[in-house]
């Protein structure tokens, strides 16, 4: 099912200026430059501004619960390993409420991408802090400045296991674009921390702000964040940590930690399940003719264990 | 005279291998044919609290359901004897370790205190000084009980002398000592003990061997009492038959449906179910799995991965209980929402809250019919045997899909911890129904308003994009919150509940038994109905006639064949049973039927109801001293 235009008749309903346009740029043009087939990609969100997204895009689109769009989307990818699955959500949404979700994807190394679409607040409700806004930070809506701490995206997202770890911003397309791809095509859990700016509710973390802090990691020409053998994951990790604790000022953005060497959930289900991912929870045979697979003579040999032949005395 | 039943209790602190001895009587009687249920109780521990096995054997029906008083009683500890005395029917018999005898109140110290000055007061009553010995006395003098004291460790170390066992090891083989006494009183053969150890053990065949050697010792340390409980010879007829558990049936049944997912947070008393699963989740030559068992972070994740791979075209599950499910409920609503079939079996324990963990409850109707915001079709089924779990799973899903609707199978403790012997389910009465399915579609919309049930593409079909969102949405699944759309979509997904009780056959709504004209009528769902059908042939004993109604579907609930089905009964001849302080089911008949019915007689204390029980609270309401009879027996 080739398509080169994958926008819906849906219209987009963001705030003018808003960052997750820039993001959805950015969607549309990794689809398209890796041709993906819009019925075998499915898009899912979890609550609020950002997971309207699936809506906007001519894939198929899962709208999910807030804070639940990982755990769809395991299900999902599991049980048809053949998709291409992504996945969006808020700073709210996959690090408030989903957090346990994030870091139980992080732990099976799914091949599933995450994209963050990180503002600092909770738009749709008026902009509250989300756990991603600094300690002490005022913005528009908050009555007293933030009394609880931000934790870093990247930091957990190496911690729990990510295998790509990349940041990114919303209004660089291309470069958002570019680590898209590379996610999509990484064979494993990948996270993607979008910066993006709320016009409506941030009017600390403004893109005018991201414009003069942002830098890219990639043009450090020493900087390398693939490990290109088993041995080198721990260095490699200890210095995507280190670039990672940068937030102030200079904010790096580009690829933290690129491992390739950590077996893939579907790899470990495979070493199990034998015909799996060929054979898989949406593609094999449960019924003939609305006849069960199962019938009287191989239910007693399936089940021996649970049937006792009688033998009276 | 040989006996046509046996009732028993094994009892021992919890992790010394009491279910074990279970498995090895009840498979050994099966064997030679007899009928065999039993309940496991047991507290939310790992070592030390007091367990137990309370069983039934019968030579002429598979038992239906327990009772009191019993006629043997296998102690492997004082406190075992201090819990269960006063449930050692006259003539019975007490087996207990010799070392037991001079234990007093005081040194069984897992004992509650609450239970311990129960007790105590008990055995001031009468005129007993709380040590194990005089109430054994009493027994023997009062209720004419045979003592059968045993030097456990001497017969454990006769045998680790023989095979050079570390004595850390001892408590191993206590479980050695429980079933060999019981096979010694019921004179079970060495060949059908050998068959249950071979089975239990499989490979281990040395343990098999010292089992067996055991068993010898004891034959030789009982002396007389050999065939002292013998049971008559069978006369159940059944060329085979399962021993299993609830958990066990409906894990089967899954397998059978074609379950391609089961995802789970650990929880009693439904973990079992899953890890059953996982061990028939590929096998290749027969065309079973993959099924992908998924031990999730949450249960939140649990309900909701199920959804995703629904949403695939696997078929798709989830097991838990009351403080899991109640977690799944927005995923609920979500599938609710979008017409996604999954199904939930929900095992019930006692709340609120974590309640108690391991113990049995039937109070969670409501929850599973009502839980979730919004108004949306589900189906809620239960049932009230092994067999019949085994048949609602398979109807589960298949109303599931067909209906693209959540579906809760609304299941308890009782019934996932007994272990009982079931007849071979017939498999050519089973079909495997997936409702409308499009392979391929021109414009897709997944949920067109041309019908009810709208046909469902899975993601992934080639050439079909769909889209589904938990807002209201139109047809192609985009969010949409015109009016007119709202009430068209809304309107949809409710009146699925008509054509589901349309479509739904009435015996699988309500199962009707006993008299056809009562003089009362017996109203229940799930776990009680055979304690209540064995209540009724009792009653039919004593030229009263009665009737059973078993609800299956509670939801959408049958108010037709409800209504039907009481026709010629005044409500006042009405009894609900119910493992509940609410009698709840009370409520949802006169919600939907009008019909109030207001004697009950119900138990929630977590230990299921028995026999016994429900005579005496039949009893009482038919004198018209209680209208309300809430039950208590059982430690």
């Amino acid at each position: 099912m080739e398509r080169r235009n994958y926008r819906t008749n849906v219209w987009v309903d963001w705030c003018p200026g808003c960052g997750n346009f820039g993001i959805l740029t950015g969607i549309y043009r990794a689809l398209e430059e890796l041709s993906l087939d819009p019925d075998r990609t499915v898009i899912v969100s979890g609550i609020g501004c950002s997971s309207k997204i699936p809506h906007f895009v001519y894939a198929n689109g899962v709208h999910t619960l807030h804070g639940r769009a990982i755990p769809f989307a395991t299900g999902i990818k599991l049980a048809n390993p053949e998709l291409t699955v992504i996945v969006h959500g808020g700073d709210g949404d996959l690090l408030g409420i989903g957090a346990g979700h994030f870091v139980a994807l992080g732990r099976r190394n799914l091949d599933i991408v995450v994209i963050l679409h990180n503002n600092g607040v909770y738009g749709l409700t008026k902009g509250q802090a989300s756990p991603t806004l600094p300690l002490g930070v005022k913005t528009k809506s908050l009555v007293e400045p933030n009394i609880q701490n931000a934790f870093n995206p990247i930091m957990l997202a190496l911690a729990a296991g990510y295998t790509f770890v990349a940041r990114s911003y919303a209004f660089d397309t291309n470069h958002l674009k570019n680590i898209i791809k590379e996610a999509v095509l990484h064979k494993g859990a990948a996270f993607i921390d979008v910066l993006q700016p709320c016009v409506t509710f941030n009017d600390v973390y403004t893109a005018d702000f991201y414009r003069k802090s942002v830098y890219k990691l990639e043009d450090d020409k020493a900087w390398d964040p693939y490990v290109r053998k088993p041995e080198e994951a721990q260095e490699k990790m200890l210095r995507a940590m280190e670039k990672a604790l940068q937030q102030g000022e200079k904010i790096p953005i580009g690829r933290f930690y690129v491992n390739p060497f950590v077996s893939t959930f579907e790899e470990r289900i495979s070493q199990r399940l034998k015909a799996y991912p060929g054979l898989n929870p949406s593609n094999s045979v449960i019924e003939v003719q609305g006849e069960p697979v199962v019938n009287q003579k191989n239910f007693e040999k399936i089940f021996r264990d649970f049937i006792i032949e009688t033998q009276t005395l | 005279m040989p006996l046509t039943e046996l009732n028993a209790i094994l009892g021992g602190p919890q992790g010394s291998g009491i279910e074990t001895s279970m498995m090895i009587i009840g498979r050994a009687l099966a064997r030679r044919g007899y009928g065999f249920l039993a309940n496991r109780e047991y507290f939310s521990n790992i070592v030390g609290r007091h367990s137990y096995i309370h069983l039934r054997v019968k030579s002429d029906e598979y038992p239906r359901s327990l009772t009191y008083p019993v006629d043997l009683l296998v102690a492997m500890d004082a406190e075992t004897i201090f819990m269960h005395f006063e449930d050692v029917s006259n003539r019975g018999f007490i087996v207990c370790d010799n070392a037991s005898l001079h234990k007093t109140l005081e040194e069984a110290p897992s004992i509650e205190d609450i239970t311990r000055e129960r007790i105590k007061k008990r055995c001031n009553e009468l005129g007993l000084d709380c040590s194990v010995e005089s109430i054994l006395k009493y027994l023997a003098e009062k209720k004419k009980a045979s003592l059968i004291s045993l030097q456990y460790e001497k017969i454990i170390r006769e045998l680790f002398d023989k095979y050079k066992i570390d004595p850390r090891q001892l408590s191993r083989y206590l479980s050695g000592i429980v079933f060999s006494a019981f096979a010694v009183l019921l004179a079970l053969d060495e060949d059908s003990l050998r068959y249950a150890l071979s089975l239990h053990f499989k490979e281990r065949a040395q343990i098999v061997e010292q089992n067996m050697d055991l068993y010898r010792i004891v034959v030789r340390e009982m002396g007389g009492y050999k065939g002292a409980l013998i049971l008559a010879p069978p006369r159940i007829n059944q060329k085979k038959t399962m021993f299993v558990t609830g958990n066990d049936i409906v894990a089967i049944a899954k397998i059978v449906a074609g379950v391609r997912y089961q995802s789970y947070y650990p929880i009693t008393p439904a973990a079992d179910e899953s890890v059953l699963l996982e061990r028939y989740s590929f096998i290749e030559d027969e065309n079973i799995g993959p099924l992908l068992v998924l031990q999730t972070e949450d249960e939140i994740a649990a309900i909701t991965s199920a959804i995703g791979a629904s949403l695939t075209g696997a078929r798709s599950s989830t097991s838990t209980s009351g403080p899991g499910f109640d977690l799944m409920v927005e995923g609920l609503s979500w599938a609710g929402m979008n017409e996604a079939p999954v199904v939930i079996t929900y095992y019930q324990r006692g709340g609120p809250s974590t309640g108690q963990p391991t113990r049995g409850s039937q109070s969670d109707l409501f929850n599973a019919i009502f839980a979730g915001h919004g108004e949306f079709a589900r189906v809620v089924l239960s049932s009230g045997d092994h067999l019949e779990a085994f048949y609602d799973t398979i109807l589960a899903f298949n109303l599931a899909e067909e209906f693209q609707v959540p579906v809760i199978h609304l299941l308890d403790k009782f019934l996932a911890n007994s272990t009982a012997t079931v007849s071979l389910p017939r498999l050519d009465e089973i079909k495997i129904s997936r409702g409308a399915i499009v392979r391929e579609a021109k414009e897709y919309k997944r949920f067109s308003l041309a019908s009810l049930v709208s046909p469902r593409a899975f993601l992934g079909t080639r050439g079909v994009v769909m889209w589904y969102t938990g807002d209201e949405h139109d047809e192609y699944g985009h969010i949409v919150e015109d009016p007119e759309n709202r009430i068209a979509m809304y309107s949809k997904r409710i009146k699925k509940m008509s054509l589901i009780k349309d479509r739904v056959p009435s015996e699988q709504k309500i199962g009707i038994y006993g008299d056809r004209n009562p003089d009362y009528m017996f109203v229940g769902w799930g776990s009680v109905k055979n304690t209540v059908l064995e209540a009724i042939d009792v009653l039919r004993g004593r030229g009263i006639r009665a009737k059973y109604l078993n609800i299956k579907m509670l939801w959408p609930f049958p108010e037709r064949e409800f209504v039907e089905a009481a026709e010629n009964v005044p409500a006042d001849r009405m009894i609900v049973v119910e493992h509940s302080y609410g009698a709840n089911i009370a409520k949802l008949i006169e919600m939907n039927t009008g019909i109030s019915i207001e004697k009950s007689i119900v138990k929630f204390t977590g230990r299921p109801l028995t026999l016994k029980e429900v005579i005496e609270g039949f009893e009482l309401i038919e004198s018209g001293k209680e209208k309300k009879v809430v039950c208590r027996y059982g430690a």
